[in-house]
């Protein structure tokens, strides 16, 4: 009721309607993120090295975000540090839905057994808070980008994955279903043929939804010190080195990393927030 | 987390200490200057190796100017064969409990200490003997190192030593126990009984604060002395001055010397093809520039280093070489036959590419720093450097198989032994390189088996270069040392800490050396 009536002021304020609303934030966070990709790309790794002679400079024309102690340039340093979370969150993210995927498609078609292994493993998994499992999933693994990326993947993905499963449970009992049964389907032909297409739009908008989440966890790992090489231009590390300097007064370090980080996330949080209303049939009346 | 900082900053000052803090020529000073000793107060575990042992004293001491001198001992003879040390103590000394301190005393914690074998190593002390107010220390063979444990271990009561003694230390030092909060603060009052110059300073609170914390301390005016890194050096307290004090505390490079394919017994691999290439070493010792390294990183307060011991008595400064010569640097590269044939900015040799890792300590923004900008520096000639950061755990398990910084600098010449001597390849963070120079060993043992100090001197100069080879770089150059770095205090104004020594490696407490000496100025 209360997201009807917000779209409703928004429809008043400024004209537009969800879908329209819908496909600028689409278009929007599609370029950011392709910017990201390619000033990653273009900015190359010069930037990077070394330059003790313009250390601690303050954001200027030749380095717009300025530079830090060791005179790298923050510019390159935080494009290269959102792309490498980009890749970061859309690997563990996209790992997630197969995961949820089949998780949900198997509870539903292989019987009630599968279905109760199935509830108590997403069960044992949302019992624990999520980030110490990440903890110790990316120590496990050894630390770096590896051990992070799996921690994501293995975290993240039970939540959607009991989504998933009532969804399908509940396209299990539709007719067609049922007489793709009586004529003897296999479970495997069932849950490709008739309940994956179904649940493709609630796929995407989870893997929307997961990745800002990944993102922010990678962030928060490598901030916590078992990531990646503190040197490596990430998010997480910028941040954290950036503390060090606050004190001196070198906002720079913090606050354009930080405003690139919240920017890229809330853009994917709008943009699978407005897809849902768009693809849910329960929002298909706006 | 700022929030925090600022919370615990402001949470362990001692409020009482405040007022009196404010007030000139109090004589009650608050510091902020190091890390609190995880094992406590007991010399016989470490304590007193930096710094002051404050509650306990010595045999002999060094004074400002590094030279041995007397203090619990009047004084001590070595026999001609070098394996009978015989110190004379004073008689008029007593704990800070009233008991008087005899040779007894002596014996037990030298006894004590070669029994623990915790953190000094006794082994070739064959026995200690007392005779009328005089120790007698009998060794298995001559060893002119012997001296430094003489200044280093603090003499402990026996009446008093006890499992509990590490938190209720008693001793004969300046300065007696009152109060330590683990994790906060110690405080100590002055030693009634002490019978050498009585410190100026009745009552000191040592605040256990990270770096961060201590500077926020500093910044309210509630430390009257902080230990602060380089990265605040630039900024002004009101109230306060930087103190600059110069130091050994050294980092450099440390390069596996072997070639790639022994194990050590845990299993970790040991050498690298590249680094085993001497002229690769001294390339990189000669490109790289030191000062800058200083100036930009350590924000002018350090200075370039060439050994382990730059500026000690036992420092050979032929070792100090002309850096900063990409020309130099990539002759020697080419004598060595390294030349870059596919033009792709990476020399070869016999299809070798001059690459390896560097591995740095994540947790030390220093080390990192110096690791990121002398692989920029060396670029310059062809030589690829990928760097690393990794947790200790996972440098032990790398550091035999790839370069590493490591950090030294002691006031003992023991530690140029444990870092180059082949004795010590593989053994703990000393010689990880597994380097090893027949000659080099022929002087350590030499140097070691010298009767005195004095003798042992010119062994220790001729190990790092004797005109032929050395250990130094102008020798085999196993490690590329970078930068000395200066130990930072910022000192209320008024407050004189005397003159100060060339500090060790030891995270702030060898301020307390001089602690006698420490005064308001008017």
């Amino acid at each position: 009721m209360s997201q009807l009536a917000a779209v409703q002021q928004g429809k008043t304020r400024n004209g537009w309607n969800v879908r329209k609303r819908a496909y600028v934030s689409a278009t929007g966070a599609g370029l950011l993120l392709v910017a990201i990709g390619i000033g990653s790309w273009l900015l190359g790794s010069a930037g990077l090295s070394v330059q003790l002679d313009n250390r601690n400079l303050p954001p200027s024309l030749a380095h717009l975000f300025g530079t830090d102690w060791l005179g790298r340039d923050m510019l390159s340093r935080t494009v290269k540090g959102l792309a490498l979370s980009i890749q970061v969150g859309m690997l563990g993210a996209a790992c997630s839905v197969i995961i949820a995927a089949v998780m949900g498609l198997m509870a539903a078609t292989l019987g009630k057994t599968a279905d109760r292994i199935i509830t108590w493993l997403i069960d044992v998994f949302l019992s624990v808070p999520h980030l110490v499992m990440l903890i110790l999933i990316a120590f496990v693994c050894g630390g770096g980008l590896k051990g992070v990326a799996i921690g994501i993947m293995l975290t993240h993905w039970p939540s959607l994955a009991r989504l998933i499963r009532a969804e399908a449970l509940q396209l299990m009992s539709a007719e067609y279903v049922l007489v793709s049964r009586k004529l003897g389907r296999s479970s495997y032909w069932v849950a490709t043929r008739h309940l994956a297409p179904h649940l493709l739009p609630q796929l995407l908008v989870g893997f929307l939804l997961l990745f800002p989440h990944a993102v922010l966890h990678e962030a928060a790992v490598t901030f916590l010190g078992l990531g990646m090489s503190p040197h490596q231009p990430a998010i997480g590390i910028i941040l954290s080195e950036s503390m060090r300097y606050l004190s001196t007064g070198m906002w720079w370090l913090a606050v354009f990393p930080g405003l690139g980080l919240l920017a890229t996330v809330r853009a994917f949080d709008k943009l699978g927030h407005y897809l849902r209303q768009l693809v849910d049939p329960r929002n298909a009346h706006l | 987390m700022v929030f925090v900082l600022l919370v615990s900053g402001c949470s362990t000052v001692n409020p009482e200490s405040e007022p009196s803090s404010q007030s000139e020529k109090s004589d009650e000073l608050v510091v902020a200057i190091g890390a609190e000793p995880d094992t406590g107060f007991d010399p016989i575990k470490g304590w007193g190796r930096y710094g002051s042992p404050l509650f306990q004293s010595t045999l002999l001491k060094r004074d400002d100017d590094l030279k041995i001198v007397n203090d619990l001992a009047t004084g001590y003879d070595i026999s001609e064969d070098g394996k009978t040390w015989t110190v004379s103590l004073r008689n008029d000394v007593t704990f800070s409990d009233g008991k008087p301190l005899t040779a007894e005393d002596v014996k037990f914690t030298f006894d004590t200490a070669a029994a623990s074998g915790a953190s000094i190593d006794l082994t070739n002390l064959a026995s200690v003997e007392i005779a009328d107010n005089e120790v007698v220390f009998q060794l298995n063979k001559p060893q002119s190192t012997f001296v430094y444990y003489l200044i280093t271990t603090g003499i402990v009561p026996k009446h008093a030593y006890n499992s509990s003694y590490s938190e209720h230390p008693i001793g004969s030092g300046p300065y007696q126990f009152v109060q330590w909060d683990r994790g906060q603060q110690l405080i100590v009052e002055s030693n009634e009984n002490y019978y050498g110059k009585k410190p100026y300073f009745h009552k000191l609170t040592f605040l256990f604060l990270n770096e961060d914390a201590a500077f926020a301390a500093a910044k309210a005016g509630s430390v009257d002395v902080a230990y602060i890194p380089s990265a605040f050096s630039n900024q002004s307290v009101t109230g306060m001055g930087l103190e600059a004090v110069k130091s050994v505390d050294n980092r450099g490079i440390a390069f596996p010397y072997v070639k790639a394919g022994g194990k050590t017994e845990e299993g970790y691999p040991i050498g690298n093809d590249v680094t085993a290439d001497v002229a690769i070493r001294k390339a990189i010792n000669t490109v790289i520039n030191r000062q800058q390294l200083v100036d930009g990183i350590l924000e002018g307060h350090g200075s370039p280093a060439y050994t382990a011991n730059d500026g000690l008595p036992w420092w050979n400064e032929e070792t100090v070489i002309p850096d900063h010569d990409a020309g130099a640097a990539a002759k020697i590269l080419e004598a060595g036959g390294w030349s870059d044939s596919d033009k792709d900015g990476i020399v070869e040799k016999e299809g070798l590419k001059a690459e390896f890792t560097l591995i740095y300590p994540s947790g030390d923004v220093t080390r990192q720093s110096l690791a990121l900008a002398a692989a920029d520096m060396v670029q310059a000639i062809g030589i690829h450097i990928q760097v690393e950061g990794k947790s200790w755990d996972e440098i032990e398990k790398l550091m035999h198989a790839n370069a590493i910084l490591l950090g030294w600098g002691s006031h003992d010449p023991l530690e140029m032994f444990n870092l180059y001597s082949s004795a010590f390849g593989g053994v703990d963070y000393y010689n990880t390189g597994f380097y090893s120079n027949p000659t080099v060993d022929k002087l350590f043992e030499q140097a070691l088996e010298a009767r005195t100090e004095e003798e042992s001197l010119s062994y220790w100069k001729k190990a790092q270069w004797d005109g032929q080879t050395g250990l130094s770089v102008k020798g085999d150059a196993p490690w590329a040392w970078l930068v000395n770095i200066d130990h930072l205090y910022l000192i209320k104004n008024g407050l004189s800490i005397g003159k100060q020594r060339i500090q060790p490696h030891g995270h702030g407490w060898p301020v307390t050396d001089n602690i006698e000496s420490w005064i308001w100025k008017e």
